[in-house]
């Protein structure tokens, strides 16, 4: 061969200006050993590009994206999400919040009597009863139409913790799995407040979609999860 | 274009590259969270108009070498010299040609840090070898010398070699 192999890779890795490639294109042509090297730097070029080039093509993790999104004070998405998150939280949540916890207070205060749906564990807001009953056991892909709490969707938040969004006649909202217990992280008044009851659902829908790292539980992974006891 | 959209526009590029470096999916996410980190911290320092690619690039792969060599002061694993490059390099040859058809990630962890990094930059992010050598701060001649020889220990194992 009168071509060494750096000529070659520098052919293959288009180093080479015009003049260059062309005598070497000439010589492929009269001598099939540099023609097997071309073919062979190529086969190897396309071999890493098939197994890395996907990578790119995946969906950057949320938590980089995230990153670079809370770094940038007047960037128009983040202050998007922050009207949308807002909004979510606005007069009506607080509403239902604070009826949540007046009768969070109340159940706690009787702690003999479990069958309401939400109380107070060390200052924080979980479900209790019926509805702690629900999201520890029901599946979404197969409730009864007349459940009392109706599920959502299950899926995990950014910090690995299972959550579901559910609905039911006192209280809406989505409860996160957390030492044991459901935390609520969102509630709106239940079906019992029907003039509210649109606006409700899809807010939680956002809250979901906002909260969510990945996509919502299929119904195998929330099958495997509540088998799993729903620990991280 | 704004730093913060160009740097996201980055990322699936960046992540593949890490990806080359770290190989596993996770380290390597770790290692692109670091060089976002670092990026975010000392923005000051990219000059406005100079190709944020390659300070990205540059930012990442110095993160990962001194993980590496961190990682080495522990004892995790043997320290990134040249003697231990040729070794490294040289043992290869003793493996059976194609012994690792098809297996990427197994013959990329056959090269030492410094032929993989060149190997991704050239052959993968498809970088001209001035732009690579820029990247890690080397001479032309010392990109051209690593590709060769990481090329050619991947050609043996993958089974591409004449």
């Amino acid at each position: 061969m009168t071509i060494d192999r750096a000529t070659i890779a520098a052919y293959v890795d288009g180093e080479l200006d015009d003049i260059a490639a062309r005598r070497i294109e000439r010589a492929a042509e009269a001598d099939p050993e540099i023609a097997d090297a071309i073919a062979r730097h190529r086969a190897l070029t396309a071999t890493l590009a098939a197994h890395y080039g996907p990578v790119a093509e995946e969906a950057v993790p949320n938590r980089l994206l995230d990153l670079v999104a809370g770094a940038d004070r007047v960037d128009t998405s983040l202050a998007a999400r922050r009207e949308a998150k807002r909004a979510r939280f606005g007069a009506m949540q607080w509403g239902a919040i604070a009826a949540s916890l007046a009768l969070g207070l109340t159940i706690g205060l009787r702690p003999w009597l479990p069958t309401e749906p939400v109380a107070v564990q060390g200052g924080a807001l979980v479900a209790a009863g019926p509805l702690s009953e629900a999201l520890d056991t029901q599946l979404a892909s197969n409730q009864p139409a007349d459940a009392p709490v109706r599920i959502g969707l299950s899926f995990r938040d950014r910090t690995g913790r299972y959550c579901r969004s559910f609905e039911s006649a006192a209280v809406d909202g989505i409860g996160c799995r957390a030492d044991g217990r459901w935390r609520l992280e969102r509630t709106t008044p239940g079906a019992a407040a029907t003039d509210y009851r649109q606006a409700a659902s899809g807010s939680l829908a956002a809250a979901a979609a906002d909260m969510m790292a990945g996509d919502a539980l299929d119904a195998g992974a929330e099958r495997a999860a509540r088998d799993g006891g729903w620990r991280r | 274009m704004r730093f913060e959209d160009e740097l996201v526009g980055l990322l699936p590029r960046l992540r593949r590259f890490a990806r080359g470096l770290a190989r596993d999916a996770s380290d390597a996410d770790d290692l692109c969270q670091a060089a976002i980190e670092r990026a975010l911290k000392s923005r000051d320092q990219w000059s406005h108009g100079t190709r944020l690619d390659s300070w990205m690039y540059r930012i990442t792969r110095n993160l990962w070498i001194d993980e590496r060599r961190a990682a080495a002061r522990r004892g995790v694993q043997k320290p990134i010299d040249e003697a231990v490059l040729q070794v490294a390099g040289d043992g290869a040859a003793h493996v059976e040609a194609g012994a690792l058809r098809g297996d990427v990630d197994g013959a990329m962890a056959h090269l030492p840090d410094e032929q993989r990094e060149v190997v991704m930059l050239v052959l993968v992010e498809g970088y001209a070898y001035r732009e690579a050598a820029e990247i890690l701060e080397v001479p032309i001649g010392t990109v051209t010398s690593r590709l060769a020889r990481g090329r050619e220990t991947l050609m043996h194992l993958l089974g591409e070699a004449a």
